[in-house]
């Protein structure tokens, strides 16, 4: 509690991509907030991290400008500095901006941030990756690579995707790792998923001229579904059944779809009307219900959810029309080191019989987060090694409560340690995206300068 | 608002809260409890048996019983499953909005304070859980006791 005495809370943010600037940004928003906020990131430049780093034009959000505003209370502000820049027509938002520029938009974030915290000490940039992380009797030490350690209140872990493929794919690489060397052009391509992720690596390797055959396989083989402009239907909590299982809240999401229809609507209007519910949903369920739609519905649910534009849509169908993609609904047996490649065994959807294929290289685009316990993150490992975390029950992130707190081994919510991002998805469902990420940072920050005042 | 089959409902699942941890409760002896005609329980429990509030079993020993714990069941989800979406009157409903024969509902004064209060009985009704109501009653009952005493 000495510290406590000085009057400033001090927090540090493990990861300085876009969650963790988003968060900063929300922790500042307040100038009478008297804490210091210290962003840790391993890589060279903040606010990138794994979706943003791309500098291929084709890359492009998937959320219109007015969604990616950084600022929950100001969904404008992303729109606004695209027209300053020229790069929008004020009268367009409903634009789909390269991924490159939205790293450019956070990057100038935290240099403004920088900029206007020089000389009151809030704000501290650090690039250093991090070792581990431990509770204190009077708070958090975060041990970093060069041997040194920072001490402070709070630590928020806001450490993104998993960059690694999960163990059980054995041989494939994620897209944008180092593994991930150039390849000959007339390669053959094994990839673990047919979704966006697939989507963007299949604009990667096109862009660099690829053109060897490319296979994409899932357990049923489903392409996102096209992005077309419609009115979201409007709902309040009080319409939507909450705590039910699967089947009930299917049957009734379904008749409303119909009815929407009937209505002369469309099925994204249900999808997107829905949203602002999602996480309330899926925080009212039953884990049966959830395990269940993780296990059956998930697939069919995103490729509903996560759409391309039309542009895109007409260029892949192009491709595979052509036969340069193909998707193929199965499940990868086993991969065999073969010379310089891989021989893939692979049991197509519904037959008997596998089939095996000759590939260069096998990605990953799953998407898919196995145990965090034997993931490649350290502070998530050593955090579970010490009882201080353990992963949710669907073991697809870390467990935490609906207010971001890291709960440890033993059940308990900690005060001092907290994770925000794809980390919780667990608990928060849909978290990869910025409209829902900039509403829980939004409210963590509350929480945590609220502790100070 | 809520109607007799929503409160019907509730009381069978305060019943249901009460037993021993998994074991089953006979229809009737709900009902009896209760004051609720069998045949309607019937449906009650089924509907919420479909939502996945309740399990049931078969035969000559079949009955009812809580599908989790009493703590994880949120009062606003029940009544939803049982009267449909919360509404105090029935064009103060997105999914289910009848339309008043006599009023035009863009600039019905009534409705849109009716939407308002909507939001506030979700947000009573899915913060309180099937315990706390059960709880609750046993508290008013003790109290009344020691008030006796």
């Amino acid at each position: 509690m000495a510290e406590r005495a000085t009057g400033r809370q001090s927090i540090l943010i493990i990861g300085g991509g876009a969650s963790g600037v988003v968060l900063a940004a929300h922790l500042l928003r307040d100038p009478d907030a008297d804490i210091r906020v210290t962003l840790i990131e391993k890589r060279e430049a903040f606010g990138q991290g794994v979706a943003y780093s791309t500098n291929l034009p084709d890359h492009v959000l998937n959320v219109s400008a007015f969604g990616m505003s950084a600022y929950a209370d100001d969904p404008e502000h992303f729109f606004r500095w695209l027209v300053e820049r020229g790069l929008a027509e004020p009268d367009n938002p409903q634009i789909y901006v390269p991924r490159s520029l939205y790293g450019e938009y956070l990057r100038e974030i935290l240099d403004r941030l920088n900029e206007q915290e020089k000389g009151t000490g809030r704000l501290h940039t650090l690039n250093e990756a991090c070792q581990s992380v431990a509770t204190t009797p009077s708070g958090v030490e975060v041990k970093l690579a060069n041997g040194t350690s920072l001490v402070g209140h709070i630590a928020v872990l806001a450490v993104g995707h998993e960059e690694q493929a999960p163990p059980d794919h054995r041989g494939a690489i994620r897209p944008g790792s180092t593994e991930d060397t150039p390849l000959p052009a007339d390669a053959s391509v094994l990839v673990l998923g047919t979704g966006l992720s697939m989507i963007d690596l299949w604009l990667s390797l096109e862009n660099r001229g690829h053109s060897g055959k490319i296979v994409a396989l899932s357990r049923r083989g489903l392409l996102p579904a096209i992005h077309r402009r419609g009115k979201p239907i409007r709902l309040d909590a009080a319409d939507v059944p909450l705590g039910t299982d699967l089947s009930y809240f299917i049957r009734w999401f379904r008749r409303l779809v119909r009815e929407t229809e009937d209505a002369g609507g469309n099925w994204r209007d249900v999808v997107d009307g829905i949203r602002p519910f999602n996480q309330r949903i899926w925080q009212s369920w039953p884990s049966g219900a959830k395990r269940r739609f993780i296990e059956h519905t998930r697939a069919w649910w995103d490729i509903h959810r996560h759409r391309m534009p039309p542009v895109l849509h007409e260029r892949v169908s192009r491709a595979l029309a052509a036969g340069e993609l193909e998707l193929l609904p199965g499940k990868l047996e086993s991969a065999r080191k073969d010379g310089d490649g891989f021989t893939a065994t692979i049991r197509p959807r519904h037959k008997q019989e596998a089939v095996t294929l000759k590939v260069a290289r096998i990605y990953d685009c799953t998407g898919i987060t196995t145990d965090l316990s034997t993931g490649s993150n350290p502070i998530v490992r050593s955090l579970i090694e010490r009882g201080l975390a353990r992963p949710d029950p669907l073991r697809i992130g870390l467990d935490v409560t609906p207010g971001c707190a890291i709960v440890n081994a033993e059940g308990a919510a900690s005060t001092r340690l907290f994770a925000i991002g794809p980390l919780t998805r667990g608990t928060f469902f849909e978290i990869e995206a910025i409209p829902d990420i900039r509403t829980q940072c939004s409210a963590l920050a509350r929480r945590l300068t609220e502790k100070v005042a | 608002m809520l109607t007799k089959k929503g409160k019907y409902g509730l009381k069978a699942l305060v019943h249901l809260s009460g037993m021993p941890v998994g074991q089953l409760a006979f229809v009737n002896d709900i009902a009896v409890a209760n004051n609720i005609p069998k045949k309607f329980l019937d449906a009650i429990l089924g509907e919420l048996r479909n939502a996945g509030f309740v399990q049931s079993r078969k035969g000559k020993d079949g009955g009812y019983r809580l599908a989790r714990p009493a703590a994880e069941i949120k009062i606003g989800h029940v009544v939803r499953v049982l009267d449909g979406p919360l509404a105090p009157i029935p064009c103060a409903s997105r999914t289910q909005y009848q339309r008043c024969e006599d009023c035009d509902e863009a600039t019905c004064q009534v409705r849109h304070m009716m939407l308002e209060v909507r939001q506030a009985v979700a947000d009573v009704l899915d913060n309180r859980s099937l315990a706390a109501m059960r709880d609750a009653d046993n508290d008013d009952v003790l109290q009344d006791i020691k008030y006796h005493i």
